[in-house]
């Protein structure tokens, strides 16, 4: 017997995606879902985030990193609330562990929730987690080629923050190159150029946080 | 890493397919279709290694002979600015005839379960 469903295949995901975004939207809790490669420095980008907005709002952080509590402790240790998911090698976190997770914060305490993906431009792409924004994360050692080579990622990503610029004098990274590649696999995304090192142009990023928090309350 | 994520993409698969069977009564699945778009982020081989795991370790679920059969979708882009309809490739937005990035994707990002097949319990 043939059975015909036509059933997209994230359709569970999709659904659980639905009942997280619903939970934000009620409790007015901004979500942001980081992504990049190991290493481009979404933990140091959060530590920075978490030192710099904490006396404004109240901050908490899903880590996705693999099966450490090293990132979590990094984020609790600036001040943040921290829930470490352990995703058993897993490649991408999903909607389902994230509401496996809000039981252990209360989000109506929360402002702010910054998911960090596990490190990976591949898999995390593809899966709603029900967050309001999707951030990529991609840093100048990395190189030129990795939007046009990861346009699954790029193309879903509305901000793209170029860290690592402190490093620029020594590599030979093109951040104009980088703004061309991006707007042509998606013209709707900025790209912010800072480095977590040297804080040159984290205030962007912060604004850009605090002008997200204010259309997020008002809805 | 690669293949791992196709595992959870077939586990995602077979739980839309046994969910629905299991409502229907049916067991003993021989054959699972889906489309997979090109950019839908899957990789065709892949899938099809994870189906054959899946599918040895649920003998109470498949047939020794099941098969899982990909339906490829091409991917399709539109210039909102000269209608061009094209192939894209890396550069998704990009429009071959403009040379700007006014390009909408029309298809190629479909992941389904299309079809199965299984026999009613006896
Ligand atoms: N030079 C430089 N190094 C950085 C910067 N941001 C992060 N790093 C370093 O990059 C490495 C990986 O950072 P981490 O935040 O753990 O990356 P994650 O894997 O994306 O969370 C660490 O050694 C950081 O100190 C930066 O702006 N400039
Ligand atoms: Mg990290």
């Amino acid at each position: 017997m043939k059975v015909t469903l036509r059933t997209d295949v994230l359709t569970n995901n999709n659904k659980a995606a639905d009942f997280n975004r619903e939970l934000f939207e009620s409790t007015k809790t901004l979500v942001v879902n980081i992504m990049s490669s190991p290493g481009a420095g979404k933990t140091t980008l959060l530590e920075e985030t978490v030192r710099a907005l904490a006396k404004k709002y109240r901050i908490a952080v899903i880590e996705g990193d693999l099966a450490t509590e090293r990132d979590a402790d990094r984020i609790r240790a600036m001040g943040a609330r921290a829930v470490q998911i352990n995703t058993h090698g897993g490649c991408h976190l999903d909607a389902r562990m994230i509401a496996a997770t809000l039981g252990e914060l209360d989000l109506d305490e929360i402002d702010l929730l910054f998911i960090e993906n596990v490190g990976n431009l591949v898999c995390p792409s593809g899966y709603d987690l029900g967050q309001h924004h999707k951030v990529a994360v991609l840093s100048v050692p990395e190189g030129n080629d990795k939007i046009p080579k990861y346009p699954q990622m790029f193309m879903r990503t509305e901000l793209v923050l170029l860290n690592k610029i402190d490093l620029l004098p020594y590599l030979d990274f093109s951040v104009e190159e980088a703004r061309k590649d991006l707007s042509e696999i998606n013209p709707e995304s900025t790209l912010f150029p800072l480095s977590a090192r040297t804080q040159e142009g984290l205030h962007e990023w912060f604004s850009w946080i605090e002008g997200a928090y204010v259309r997020c309350v008002r809805q | 890493m690669k293949s791992m994520h196709e595992m959870a993409l077939m586990g995602d698969i077979l739980q839309l397919v046994h969910e629905d069977a299991a409502e229907k009564g049916l067991c003993k699945i021989e054959k699972v279709e889906l489309i997979v778009g090109e950019i839908a982020n899957a990789m065709p081989d892949a899938l099809r290694m994870a189906f054959d795991i899946f599918r040895e370790q649920n003998s109470h679920l498949f047939t020794k002979q099941a098969q899982l059969v990909i339906h490829l979708e091409v991917a399709e882009a539109e210039c909102i600015l000269c209608g061009e309809k094209y192939r894209p490739e890396q550069k998704i937005a990009l429009c071959p005839n403009c040379n700007v990035p006014s390009g909408k994707v029309l298809t190629g990002e479909t992941f389904q379960v299309l079809s199965y097949e299984g026999s009613l319990e006896k």
